[in-house]
C-alpha cells in the first residue's frame, strides 16, 4: 500500500507543476491587462511623469509581456516573490504568515462540516420515514440556504455581543505573546507547551470556523444518507443480517466503511469552495489569514501579493485533492490490487 | 420426540399496498424439514420460493409479511417470536448461504474481519482463537492458502471462493437449519458442482438440514430428499426427489422437466410452455387453478375451483384435477436440423489476439491475454457456439468480432472485407451485417425509450429520413417476428418482464437484418420455461430469415441443442472445435472432458 501511495503522489504531483503553471500565467496576464499602475501607485502622488517612467523601467514593466511573465517566474521558482508596493516588504514573509493562518482556519472548518455531516447524515438515516426525519431534512435545507458570512454575523451577534461566550476578532487575545515556530497557532502553542494559549487559539477560531463548515456540512450529510439508503440494499448487509450482527454494528462497521467513500470525494470538492470561503469570514472576523491579505492587495492594486496569494490557492486546493486522493487509496481496497 | 427442524403450516405472505390492498404472495405452504434431510423449493421466479426462506429470519422486503399459518423452527414459533430471540437464532442455529457470493461479503472488510465479526459473536473473544478456527474452517471447505486468505479482501477471491467462505461461516456455528437460496446460479457450471458436493459433505459433517431453494429442477432432484414445487405462490406438488423428477404428478412439474435441454439423452424438442407466470394483481382475477391458463391438460373444472394438494395413489402429493394426464405432455424428436450450405465464409478471425495492460506500483505493469490467437471461421446460416467458463475470453471475442474493441493482433474478416477497417463507412457497413445481443436485457435497454423506438434504433442511422409512420410500421413487423404482442411497442422497457425483454432485445438486433448475430448469454439468468421459449425462437427465426449466429454461453445443454458446431474456449485459446455432436459426444481435449462431466453429461 505504501508503494502505491508512492506512485500516486508521484504521479500527481507532476501533474500539478503544468496546473499551477497554467494558473500562474493566467493570473499574470489577467493582471497586467487590469488598467492599473503599479509604478504610478508605488511612488508619492506629486511624482513626475518622468520618475514614474524611471519606475516603470526599474520594475520592468516597459518590457513584453511573455518577458515579464519569465523574469517573474524564475524569481518565484527561487522563492522570491518580489516586494510588496503597499506593504514594502518582501511577499514572502507576508504569505509566510497568512498561509498557515488559512489554512488552519479551513481545516478546523472542514472538520466541523465533516463532524456535522457524519453525524447529521446518520441521524437523518436513522430517522428516515418519520416525521422526526422530515423535520430534521428541513432543518437541513436552512442550514444550507444561509451563506456562510450570514453565519458569521449571526454569530458574532449571538455568542459574542448579546451572549459573550467566545471572542469573536484576532487569532489570539491581547495579553499572549505569539508563539511563532511552524505558524499554525494552535500548533504552536502546544509545541510551546501553554495549553492555556492553545484553548485561547481554539476559542478564536470556533466561530469563524463553524460559520464556515455549517453550510458545507449539509451536502455531506445528504451525500452519506442517501449513500447509506444505496449501500443498505447490498448483499451483504442482509447477509450480516442474517448471520445476526446487530442493527448498530450493521450500520457503523459495515454500511458506514462503504458509504465514506463517495462522501470523501465529496469533501474533497468542497474544499476548494470552502478555502475560498475563508476570504469573507477572515475580513468579518478580522482574522490575519491570507483572505483579509488578499482583500488589502486588491484594494492597493498590490500585484505582487495578488499573484502570490493567487498561487497559494490554488498549490493548497492541489494538495489537499492529492491528499483525498490517498485517502481513499487507502480507505477502498479495490484500488488497491491490481486489475 | 419430535424430529422437524422446519416446518410451515398454511404459510401465508402478503404483499401490503399503500391503499390498504392485500395481496396474497404465498398461501396453503405447509412442509416438514426433518433433521438431517434436505428439502428443495423448486419454482420459477416469482414463484415465492425465497420467500419462504425470508420468512424464516423474518426479513422480508418492505410491505410483506406473513398473513397467516405458522412457521416453527425446531417446535419453536418463528412468526411470533420476538426480535431479540429471532437474531439469536441467526447465524448460531439458522445460518444462511446467499446467491451471489461476491457481493455478500463486505468489499471493504478483509475475509479475516469479517470471519472474526462472525466468531466474536458466536462466543470466541480473543482474537488468536477466532483465527485459529476461521483458518480452521476454511482448510475444512478446501480454501488452500487458509492464512494467507484471511488478509484479503473479497474482490481479491473468485465468486467460487467467496461462497466457500460463507459456507466456511454458515457451517462455523454448527447450525441446525442452513438455508441455501440459489447458492450456485451466479457461478460457473463446473464450480457449480464442487459447490454442490461441499454444501453435501459439510451438511453430513455438521448434521445440519438444508433448505435448498432453487429454479434448477434437476439439480434439486439430484441434491434433495424431498421436493416441494412452487407455482404462482402455491405449492402445487410436493414428493420425494427421485420420484418427483422421474415421474411428476403435476403438469407444471412435468412442463419443467422438459422444458430443460439434456446433454446425454436423444435429442427431443423443448416443450414451450406459452405465455408467463402470472403477476400478483392479474392472479387477483383469476379463478380455479392458478396454472389453468397455461396448462395443456386444463379442463373446464381447473379454470371454476382452485385444486387443493392432495396425497396421490403412487405417492407423493399434487394440487391439481387431472393428474393421470400429466404424463402424457410430450414433445417429440427433435427435426435433424437441416445442414446448411456451406457457401463462402461470413465470418473469418485468423489468429487474433487481445492483450489487457494493468499497472500496479509505482512502474509495476503487468499484460494480460485474454485471447490468444483465436482462428475459426463462420458460414452463412450457421449456427456456432462457444463455451467455457468466466474468464475464458468468451465476451472479449465477440467485442473483437462486433468492433466494439480493436484486436492487438490478427484478422478479422466479415463477408469478404475486412472488419477492422476502422473508416466510418466499413462501420456502417458492419453495422448492418453484424448486430450484438447483450446478455443482460435489464441494461442493455435505455430505460427512457418505449419498445418501438428501441427496436427501430437502427434506423436513425441509416435512414434517418424515414417517415415516422414506416419506423412504427418496422417495429410492428419486428415484434411480430420476436413473438410480441404489437400493443407493447408504446411500453417502457421496467414495463416488460425479463423474457420480454430479452425478446425486445433480439428484435433491436434484427432491425438491421444482419447476416451474423452475436449473443452473449442471452439465455442464462432467465427462468427455464422462458429460455426454452428464447431457443425456439432463434430456431424459427432462423428458418424465416435466415441468419448465422455466435452464441455464447457456459451452458452446454443449452449450445448442443441450438447449434451445429462449438468452440471451447480456456484462457483465450480455442481448446477444441468441430461438430457439437461430436465435441460433446467424444470429447478430445481434458477440459472439455471436465466441462461435460460438471455439467451432469
Amino acid at each position: 500500500m505504501i508503494v502505491q501511495l508512492l506512485g500516486l503522489f508521484g504521479r500527481r504531483l507532476v501533474v500539478a507543476i503544468p496546473i499551477l503553471l497554467i494558473v500562474s500565467a493566467l493570473v499574470f496576464v489577467v493582471l497586467r491587462v487590469l488598467p492599473v499602475d503599479p509604478a504610478a501607485m508605488s511612488m508619492p502622488p506629486n511624482a513626475t511623469q518622468a520618475e514614474i517612467e524611471l519606475k516603470r523601467q526599474e520594475m520592468g514593466l516597459d518590457r513584453p509581456l511573455p518577458e515579464q511573465y519569465a523574469i517573474w517566474l524564475g524569481r518565484t521558482v527561487r522563492g522570491d516573490l518580489g516586494a510588496s508596493i503597499h506593504f514594502r516588504r518582501a511577499v514572502s514573509s507576508l504569505i509566510a504568515e497568512t498561509l498557515p493562518a488559512t489554512v488552519e482556519l479551513a481545516l478546523l472548518a472542514m472538520l466541523i462540516a465533516a463532524g456535522l455531516g457524519f453525524a447529521g447524515g446518520l441521524l437523518l438515516f436513522h430517522l428516515r420515514g418519520t416525521w422526526r426525519g422530515e423535520a430534521a431534512d428541513l432543518g437541513s435545507t436552512v442550514l444550507m440556504s444561509a451563506p456562510d458570512f450570514l453565519w458569521g454575523l449571526m454569530f458574532i451577534l449571538a455568542f459574542g455581543v448579546l451572549w459573550p461566550l467566545l471572542p469573536f476578532t484576532g487569532r489570539l487575545a491581547s495579553s499572549f505573546a505569539r508563539p511563532v515556530h511552524t505558524g499554525f497557532l494552535l500548533l504552536d502553542t502546544l509545541i510551546e507547551g501553554r495549553p492555556d494559549m492553545f484553548l485561547d487559539a481554539l476559542k478564536h477560531m470556533i466561530l469563524p470556523a463553524t460559520a464556515l463548515g455549517l453550510a458545507f456540512s449539509v451536502p455531506i450529510m445528504r451525500v452519506l444518507r442517501s449513500t447509506l439508503f444505496e449501500v443498505e440494499q447490498a448483499d451483504y448487509i442482509r447477509q450480516a443480517r442474517l448471520r445476526g450482527v446487530s442493527e448498530s454494528r450493521i450500520l457503523l462497521r459495515h454500511a458506514l466503511k462503504n458509504a465514506i467513500l463517495p462522501t470523501l470525494t465529496l469533501m474533497g470538492v468542497q474544499f476548494g469552495f470552502l478555502f475560498g470561503g475563508t476570504l469573507l469570514i477572515e475580513v468579518i472576523y478580522s482574522y490575519p489569514g491570507l483572505g483579509n491579505l488578499m482583500v488589502d492587495a486588491v484594494r492597493n492594486a498590490d500585484l505582487p501579493i495578488i499573484q502570490a496569494v493567487a498561487l497559494a490557492y490554488a498549490a493548497v486546493v492541489l494538495i489537499i485533492n492529492i491528499v483525498v486522493d490517498g485517502l481513499y487509496l487507502v480507505l477502498n481496497p479495490r484500488l488497491r490490487s491490481a486489475r | 420426540m419430535n424430529t422437524s427442524v422446519l416446518a410451515a403450516e398454511n404459510l401465508a405472505v402478503e404483499s401490503r399496498l399503500r391503499e390498504g390492498r392485500r395481496l396474497p404472495v404465498l398461501a396453503g405452504i405447509s412442509f416438514t424439514l426433518e433433521a438431517g434431510k434436505v428439502l428443495g423449493l423448486v419454482g420459477e421466479s416469482g414463484a415465492g420460493k425465497s420467500m419462504i426462506g425470508r420468512a424464516v429470519a423474518q426479513l422480508l422486503p418492505p410491505g410483506f409479511a406473513v398473513a397467516g399459518g405458522a412457521l416453527a423452527f425446531a417446535g419453536r414459533d418463528l412468526v411470533g417470536m420476538a426480535t431479540q430471540e429471532r437474531r439469536a437464532l441467526l447465524g448460531r442455529e439458522i445460518a444462511f448461504i446467499p446467491q451471489e457470493p461476491l457481493s455478500a461479503l463486505n468489499p471493504v472488510m478483509t475475509i479475516g474481519a469479517q470471519f472474526g465479526e462472525h466468531l466474536a459473536r458466536l462466543g470466541i473473544s480473543s482474537e488468536a482463537r477466532q483465527r485459529e478456527e476461521a483458518r480452521a474452517m476454511l482448510e475444512a471447505v478446501h480454501l488452500p492458502r487458509a492464512t494467507e486468505l484471511l488478509r484479503q479482501f473479497p474482490h481479491e477471491l473468485s465468486g467460487g471462493m467467496c461462497q466457500r467462505v460463507l459456507i466456511a461461516m454458515a457451517f462455523a456455528s454448527k447450525p441446525k437449519l442452513v438455508i441455501a437460496d440459489e447458492p450456485t446460479t451466479a457461478l460457473d457450471a463446473t464450480i457449480q458442482a464442487r459447490i454442490i458436493a461441499l454444501m453435501d459433505e459439510m451438511r453430513h459433517a455438521y448434521g445440519a438440514s438444508l433448505l435448498f431453494i432453487t429454479h434448477d429442477l434437476r439439480l434439486a432432484a439430484n441434491f434433495c430428499d424431498e421436493i416441494l414445487v412452487l407455482y404462482a405462490g402455491r405449492a402445487v406438488e410436493k414428493g420425494e426427489a427421485r420420484e418427483l423428477l422421474s415421474a411428476p404428478l403435476h403438469p407444471y412439474t412435468r412442463c419443467l422437466q422438459l422444458a430443460v435441454p439434456s446433454l446425454s439423452a436423444p435429442a427431443r424438442e423443448l416443450f414451450t410452455l406459452p405465455g408467463e407466470m402470472p403477476g400478483l394483481t392479474t392472479l387477483q382475477t383469476l379463478a380455479g387453478c392458478r396454472f389453468a391458463p397455461r396448462c395443456p391438460n386444463a379442463g373446464e373444472i381447473c379454470r371454476k375451483e382452485e385444486p387443493k394438494l392432495l396425497a396421490a395413489a403412487q405417492g407423493g402429493e399434487a394440487a391439481c384435477f387431472r393428474t393421470e394426464l400429466t404424463l402424457k405432455i410430450k414433445t417429440g424428436d427433435q427435426a435433424a436440423p437441416a445442414m446448411p450450405k456451406i457457401t463462402a465464409p461470413l465470418l473469418l478471425v485468423e489468429k487474433i489476439q487481445k492483450r489487457y495492460r494493468s499497472r500496479h506500483g509505482l512502474f509495476g505493469k503487468t499484460e494480460v491475454l485474454a485471447i490468444d490467437e483465436v482462428s475459426f471461421a463462420l458460414a452463412e446460416n450457421e449456427f456456432v457456439g462457444v463455451v467455457g467458463e468466466s474468464g475464458s475470453g468468451k465476451s472479449t471475442l465477440a467485442k473483437l468480432i462486433i468492433g466494439l474493441e480493436p484486436p492487438s493482433a490478427g484478422r478479422i474478416e466479415l463477408c469478404g472485407s475486412d472488419a477492422l477497417d476502422r473508416s466510418e463507412t466499413a462501420r456502417r457497413r458492419r453495422i448492418e451485417t453484424a448486430q450484438m445481443v447483450f446478455q443482460d436485457p435489464q441494461s442493455a435497454l435505455n430505460p427512457r425509450r418505449r419498445v418501438a423506438s428501441i427496436v427501430t434504433q437502427v434506423l436513425e442511422a441509416a435512414a434517418p429520413r424515414l417517415p415516422p409512420d414506416e419506423r412504427k410500421r418496422r417495429a410492428a413487423e419486428l415484434l411480430a417476428e420476436v413473438g410480441l404482442s404489437a400493443e407493447l411497442a408504446a411500453r417502457y422497457p421496467s414495463q416488460l418482464s425479463g423474457g420480454q425483454k430479452q425478446r425486445v432485445n433480439i428484435a433491436r438486433a434484427l432491425c438491421a437484418a444482419p447476416k451474423l448475430l452475436i449473443a452473449d448469454e442471452i439465455v442464462s439468468g432467465l427462468d427455464v420455461s422462458v429460455q426454452a421459449q428464447l431457443i425456439a425462437l432463434l430456431r424459427r427465426l432462423r428458418s424465416e430469415l435466415s441468419f448465422a449466429l455466435l452464441f455464447i454461453s457456459h451452458d452446454l445443454a443449452v449450445v448442443r441443442k441450438l447449434c451445429e458446431r462449438v468452440l471451447v474456449m480456456r484462457h483465450g485459446k480455442v481448446v477444441e472445435q468441430g461438430n457439437t455432436k461430436d465435441v460433446f459426444g467424444a470429447p478430445q481435449h481434458p477440459y472439455t472432458r471436465e466441462l461435460l462431466a460438471a455439467s451432469g453429461g
